[in-house]
């Protein structure tokens, strides 16, 4: 605590804040223009500037922390004078261009230059002759921007693509992509979000309304388990067709949150509905007769709760492997560790300095576990270990370490890793037993990883304070994943890591705590919910009964943060939802989110109603979303199973991968993400798999075919391909192990 | 309590054209309002407003505005259905697509849709006013930065329904109106205060 003055009134200021944030935190204000709170300072503006008994002359008050007894003023005339000259230096040759503007309205400089009443043009500076900029995704006009720099350090601190750099040349400087001729990115549209002019806008939306017009309606990100807040912004379309309500774009609260590109440009994914009374009786039917129902993890908690009082009622089964896989791997952490729930959240790995990322390609299976990582590597220079058989370029600015093993051979890299980390922990006898027993040898050769490897592991966290262990999806869906579950609950018992569990689909995490799933054994009359089926209902794949899609819902989610998160209906659905078949089989609410108070408390929901879910952050960034599960106990009775063989992959593997900013079928129906649907592979794999780039080919799984074009990347490296699962499977990846031996046919050649 | 307001003698002045009515006082016993109607009624009023009738009938110097046929012209702040101007020099729609008119129209009648066309500029593809909505209030035309949306004087709108739109089309320029000098320009709301050449301060521009 640092006790200081601010125009002579006492303020606090906790260790490391700077006099902007505590002054924010008191309630003053200091006008600020390339401030961005989960930065580090742009310092570009100037505009912070405060004076101080002990400093002669101005400060930033952005990047300046109090000392103790500092008095600081923060409105002196000198200040005001200094400020008001700032913004007319940015006000020189400003395009007057307002009235067309994407950002007006909404615009910092707007805002300033009329806060500060700057009217006219006292300088004069030669116009420069600049070209708006087209990239893709997004549009860069040079000469409205004003160089606050806040694009280019979310880009480099929080997202990590490190993808644009200013070009400093006096009045000619501008924002370029660095190292390339156009912008190459993972378009995650940060840079649009906080950019304070209309400088970088999304190209979609460019021009089509004005920031006024459109209705604001928070939500949940439908796309990944990160459950980021995002907001859908709404207006009617055109007369000519029809003045619909239409989703015009995403924002969020970029102080506080920042979005993928997924998020941010998948969001037209609704379905229109209309009410067929016919197709209706054949679904109500069609589950009165069900054996099972199969559905994905694009569901919320209120339907899952559906679904599961419907089985309850008719005693058919619930199919959902995917969710069932981690519903079985947590519960077998749960016997060891004796808790429901795995203590880290992402904003845990923000805060650590040693992060180890394990079996999973975290940059296109989460981005938001990428961006907590990158802030975490950026901001407190954490050591970033990554262990997965491919690795990974997105990741290569922030990972310091890199620790490739075979595929498959999962269990045993996490029991060494758990052998390394626990060295010198007080353990249980049975504990240690079974550490010391384990044939490290055999382990290592057949993982392909080397003792030197795990000890560098244990000295870079050893130094660490906070610490988190990131598990990845492929672990879920491994045959040996409950013991890999256990050991990685050792871990987080007797070691000060903290582990994330990366849910595969948007809501595995609340299916698994509502439903009780079954082993999916296939049969007849299954009815699919967003899944395939005998009779199929939903918003995914041509089904027969049009249900809402997520972004026409309200219900709550649980993401991998263990939290509850409400969203809303953004654009109306006319047809039934699956709550009207409930009321026709006998359940009895007339809303869905009736059945958010009646979520299963055993389970760490706390009965909360809908309504009362707050979805927003505080100015100060205190985050009032929904409400964290409660972590509830459960019995220990886990037991560690003996390693056996690891197995073996050899041959052409592929690996279930999306491409960057797809997940499901809602982001393959999207219009501005790109839809890579190629099997992506090195020039060994292709050498291997004997096959070129642009090859047309057969893929034989165990289960099924799939005819796609092969693609050499080269940013790839080794003898695994990565074939992308968004445009085949409705849900997600994670039903099964995520590498596959397959068959590859080169098409046109077999005879 | 009743309340009687203080006359404040705000436009009226000895050069202006207002003067003061001279209205009798109004009767206010019983026996007064029967003379004031017994009075009315016998004083052959009537006839004196026949035979003005009557005159003008028979000397066919007659007033009449033959309506449609004729129009009394009107004063250019006259508040009509809508015009959208263009461009004298270019022919370009003076429109920007600013949104201003959408936002401040108090009836909200005024949708327009708009896009980013081929050369990065905006374009107002569509521009709609449900007349039988609007209240010809003249918010638009005043806040509008381009002078593109203008009342013009044509006041007949009728219509079989309440709903009654104009569209783009029906209020913009056409283009031979235009290259044939024939686009007016409203002096009415919104338009330029007299003056207004030498408020604008010119940027200084010596480098
Ligand atoms: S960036 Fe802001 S100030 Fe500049 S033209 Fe756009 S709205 Fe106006
Ligand atoms: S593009 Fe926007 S965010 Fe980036 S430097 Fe320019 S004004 Fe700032
Ligand atoms: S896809 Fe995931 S990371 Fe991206 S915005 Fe949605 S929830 Fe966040
Ligand atoms: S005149 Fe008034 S009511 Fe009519 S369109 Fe204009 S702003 Fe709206
Ligand atoms: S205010 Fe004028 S320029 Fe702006 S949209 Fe309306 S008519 Fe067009
Ligand atoms: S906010 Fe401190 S320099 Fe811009």
């Amino acid at each position: 605590m640092i006790n200081f003055t601010i125009n002579g009134q006492n303020v606090t200021a906790l260790k490391g804040e700077t006099i902007l944030q505590a002054a924010r935190k008191a309630g003053f204000y200091i006008p600020t223009m390339c401030y961005l709170e989960k930065t580090t300072p742009c310092a570009s503006c100037r505009l912070c500037v405060v004076e101080t008994d002990k400093t002669d002359g101005f400060i930033l008050s952005c990047q300046t922390p109090p000392t103790e007894g500092l008095a600081v003023t923060i409105d002196s005339d000198a200040l005001k004078t200094e400020r008001t000259n700032i913004m007319r230096l940015y006000n020189v040759n400003h395009p007057l261009e307002c009235g067309v503007c994407d950002k007006s309205g909404a615009c910092d400089l707007q805002n300033k230059t009329l806060e500060f009443g700057i009217s006219s043009q006292h300088f004069s500076a030669k116009e420069q002759h600049r070209t708006i900029e087209h990239w893709g995704l997004i549009n860069y006009d040079p000469s409205l921007c004003i160089l606050c720099e806040k694009c280019v350090h979310v880009c480099n601190e929080i997202i990590g693509d490190d993808a644009i750099e200013l070009k400093f040349g006096g009045y000619k400087s501008s924002v370029i992509p660095k190292n390339s001729d156009t912008l190459d990115c993972t378009f995650c549209g940060e840079c649009i979000a906080v950019c304070p002019v209309g400088a970088l806008v999304s190209s979609n939306f460019q021009y089509s309304a004005n920031a006024w017009e459109l209705t604001q309606i928070p939500a949940t990100c439908a796309h990944c388990s990160a459950g980021c807040a995002l907001t859908y912004e709404v207006r009617h379309t055109s007369n000519t067709v029809g003045a619909i309500p239409k989703i015009y774009r995403v924002t969020n609260d970029f102080e506080h949150t920042t979005l993928c590109g997924a998020g941010r440009f998948g969001f037209d994914f609704n379905v229109n509905g209309t009410k067929d009374p016919k197709m209706f009786a054949k679904a109500v039917a069609a589950i009165q007769s069900a054996t099972a129902i199969r559905f994905s993890s694009l569901i919320t908690n209120e339907e899952a709760l559906i679904l599961q009082k419907l089985k309850e009622k008719f005693g058919f089964k619930l199919y959902n492997e995917e969710a069932r896989a981690y519903q079985q791997f947590m519960n077998a952490y749960g016997s060891m560790c004796g808790k429901t729930g795995c203590g880290g959240t992402l904003e845990a790995i923000k805060q650590s300095d040693a992060v180890i990322l394990l079996g999973g390609r975290i940059s296109s299976d989460n981005p938001a576990v990428r961006y907590a990582v990158t802030t975490a590597a950026r901001h407190r220079g954490a050591k970033v270990m990554y262990m997965h058989p491919l690795e990974d370029e997105l990741l290569q600015n922030v990972v310091t370490q890199y620790v490739k093993y075979e595929v498959g051979t999962e269990e045993g890299v996490v029991a060494m890793l758990a052998k390394t980390l626990l060295e010198g922990c007080d353990l249980s006898n049975e504990i240690r037993e079974f550490l010391d027993e384990l044939d490290e040898g055999y382990l290592c050769a057949e993982s392909n990883v080397g003792d030197e490897e795990f000890s560098r592991i244990a000295k870079s966290s050893l130094r660490a304070k906070q610490k988190t262990l990131v598990i990845g999806s492929d672990l879920l869906s491994h045959k040996r994943a409950e013991n890999i579950a256990r050991l990685c609950a050792l871990i987080e018992m007797y070691t000060d890591f903290s582990i994330v569990v990366v849910a595969p689909s948007v809501n595995t995490v609340g299916v698994s705590l509502i439903c009780e799933l079954d082993t999916d054994i296939g049969g007849a009359n299954i009815v699919g919910y967003n899944a395939e089926g005998d009779f199929t209902m939903g918003s995914l794949g041509n089904p027969e009964l049009l249900l809402p899609s997520l972004n026409s819902q309200e219900g709550t989610f649980v993401s991998m943060n263990a939290q509850v998160l409400p969203t809303n209906v953004a654009v109306g659905f006319d047809g039934y939802t699956l709550n009207d078949i409930a009321n026709a089989l006998g359940l009895n609410a007339q809303y869905t989110i009736d059945y958010t108070p009646q979520l299963p408390r055993d389970k760490g929901f706390n009965g909360t109603p809908f309504d009362d879910l707050g979805n927003f952050y505080t100015a100060l960034g205190e985050d009032r979303r929904g409400y964290i599960l409660k972590n509830t106990d459960v019995e220990i009775n886990g037991v560690l199973e003996e390693i056996n063989d690891l197995p073996e992959f050899n041959g052409t593997v592929v690996y279930r991968c999306n491409p960057i900013n797809q997940f499901n079928g809602y982001t393959a129906q999207t219009k501005q993400l790109e839809k890579d649907a190629t099997l992506r592979g090195s020039t060994q794999f292709a050498a291997a798999a004997k096959i070129a780039d642009g090859d047309k080919i057969r893929i034989e799984f165990a289960k099924g075919v799939q005819e796609r074009v092969f693609v050499i990347d080269s940013t790839l490296k080794g003898t695994v391909a990565l074939v992308p699962t968004y445009d085949v499977a409705l849900g997600s990846l994670g039903e099964q192990y995520r590498f596959e031996k397959v068959k590859i046919i080169k098409m046109g050649s077999e005879s | 309590m009743h309340h009687e307001e203080v006359f404040t003698n705000r436009n009226v002045t000895e050069s202006s054209a207002y003067y003061y009515v001279d209205i009798e006082s109004y009767p206010t016993t019983g026996w007064d309002k029967f003379k004031q109607v017994v009075r009315r009624t016998f004083s052959g009023e009537l006839f004196i407003g026949l035979w003005v009738v009557m005159r003008e009938m028979i000397k066919f110097d007659i007033h009449t505005v033959q309506y449609p046929k004729e129009k009394l012209p009107l004063g250019p702040r006259y508040r009509a259905v809508h015009k959208l101007l263009r461009l004298w020099e270019s022919g370009y729609e003076r429109c920007i697509g600013c949104g201003l008119c959408e936002k401040i129209c108090i009836s909200d009648c005024i949708r327009m849709d708009t896009r980013i066309d081929e050369n990065s500029r905006k374009e107002v593809t569509e521009y709609s006013i449900n007349l039988g909505r609007c209240i010809f209030c003249g918010y638009c035309a005043e806040v509008c930065p381009e002078l593109a949306i203008v009342h013009g004087p044509r006041y007949e709108n009728a219509s079989e329904q309440r709903a009654h739109f104009v569209i783009k089309d029906d209020m913009l320029t056409p283009l031979d109106l235009l290259k044939a000098g024939a686009q007016e320009e409203y002096p009415g709301f919104g338009a330029i205060i007299p003056g207004s050449d030498d408020a604008v301060k010119k940027t200084p521009l010596a480098y």
